[in-house]
């Protein structure tokens, strides 16, 4: 499994212009590639196998003002995973839609846009609310949002005697 | 708001309430983990239509409306417009302690934190989720309430209508669905 995995990882760095690689398990491997790059490497990704979009999501790193897409591919034929990862500016977040790739990513898009705010030119319904409904704040996943001011705004609390916390890992 | 518990019913209520007693067909909007109770519950081994309930598939026929868990502000528009579409007499019962106060996702951006603020919960089972034992309890209490008049929040659900619909607005903004998929 190692052996075919390296092979792998080594047929994609001689084709593809990786920053950083990584082995994650057996089965997975990580690649960071520059946000200019992902499209045409997520089309030679599926020409070798990596036939399935498993799932796009979104990382806040907040701390670097960034916010890193993930997409993670699943190859059926050699049980492997690949997480293809870029970095893209947190201020106006916004990226190309990779519909016409994996045309399922349609949802995933629809679903970052709406817990990160990040847009994907291309994708027509991109903006379309997916789970939240009637959404007025920022997006709700972003670091800088906090959910317990949202909350106490939003939902009556019950007016209770005394609260009972247990204590976990020696804090409140 | 505290539900008055004073018995007026005239002879004929008595009587539908005693016979709607009898014979409680329920209808569970599974939100949480709650619903995972519900199969024991109903199949041979506490089996609960001894106690003269049954399932129902569809508000529009059932009595009792069960809350099992989490709700967020997305399904509460969706119970509320499943418990404004029951028959009069309606009974709530609701779930475990995320309906009581939230529970463990008491600070969430999408989670109601106190469900009687915005449709009348005639009983509350608590718990994280309440065994089969509780439930069963709980139904013998509803019976019993029903039985002695005191099962009214349909009654005070209609009397202070405006106050509910106003809470429910300020959560919810809207309780319309607005369904991508039905438009």
């Amino acid at each position: 499994m190692m052996n075919s995995m390296n092979n792998i990882i080594k047929q994609i760095d001689d084709v593809l212009t990786i920053t950083n690689s990584e082995i994650i398990t057996n089965r997975q491997f990580a690649i960071d590639i520059n946000s200019g790059d992902v499209h045409q490497s997520l089309a030679y990704l599926k020409s070798i196998g990596f036939t399935q979009l498993s799932i796009l999501t979104c990382i806040d790193l907040i701390a670097n003002n960034e916010f890193q897409l993930i997409y993670i591919l699943n190859n059926w034929e050699l049980g492997l995973f690949v997480i293809v990862r870029t970095i893209i500016p947190r201020d106006n977040p916004a990226f190309v839609t990779i519909i016409n790739i994996f045309p399922g990513a349609k949802y995933y898009e629809r679903e970052v846009h709406e817990f990160f705010g990040v847009t994907f030119e291309g994708n027509d319904s991109y903006s379309k609310p997916l789970l939240l409904e009637i959404w007025d704040d920022i997006p709700p996943l972003r670091k800088d949002f906090d959910p317990q001011v949202y909350s106490d705004s939003k939902f009556p609390k019950r007016d209770l005697d005394k609260i009972y916390r247990s204590k976990i890992g020696g804090v409140d | 708001m505290v539900l008055e518990n004073q018995d007026n019913r005239n002879l004929w209520e008595k009587i539908g309430d005693f016979f709607s007693a009898n014979s409680i067909w329920m209808k569970w909007y599974c939100t949480g983990c709650g619903a995972i109770e519900l199969p024991p519950t109903m199949t041979s081994r506490f089996d609960m239509e001894r106690l003269g309930m049954g399932p129902m598939a569809t508000p529009r026929q059932a009595d009792v409306l069960l809350i099992t868990g989490y709700l967020s502000s997305k399904t509460l528009r969706r119970v509320i417009y499943s418990y404004e579409q029951m028959q009069d007499p309606k009974y709530i019962v609701a779930f475990g302690s995320c309906t009581i106060n939230g529970g463990i996702y008491y600070d969430s951006y999408a989670t109601i934190n106190q469900l009687d603020k915005y449709i009348p919960v005639d009983l509350y089972i608590a718990g994280c989720m309440p065994r089969p034992e509780g439930i069963m309890n709980a139904f013998a209490d509803l019976i019993t309430m029903i039985k002695k008049g005191q099962a009214n929040g349909w009654r005070h659900y209609q009397e202070n209508y405006e106050w509910y619909k106003q809470n429910q607005l300020d959560s919810l903004k809207e309780v319309i669905i607005h369904d991508e998929f039905h438009e």
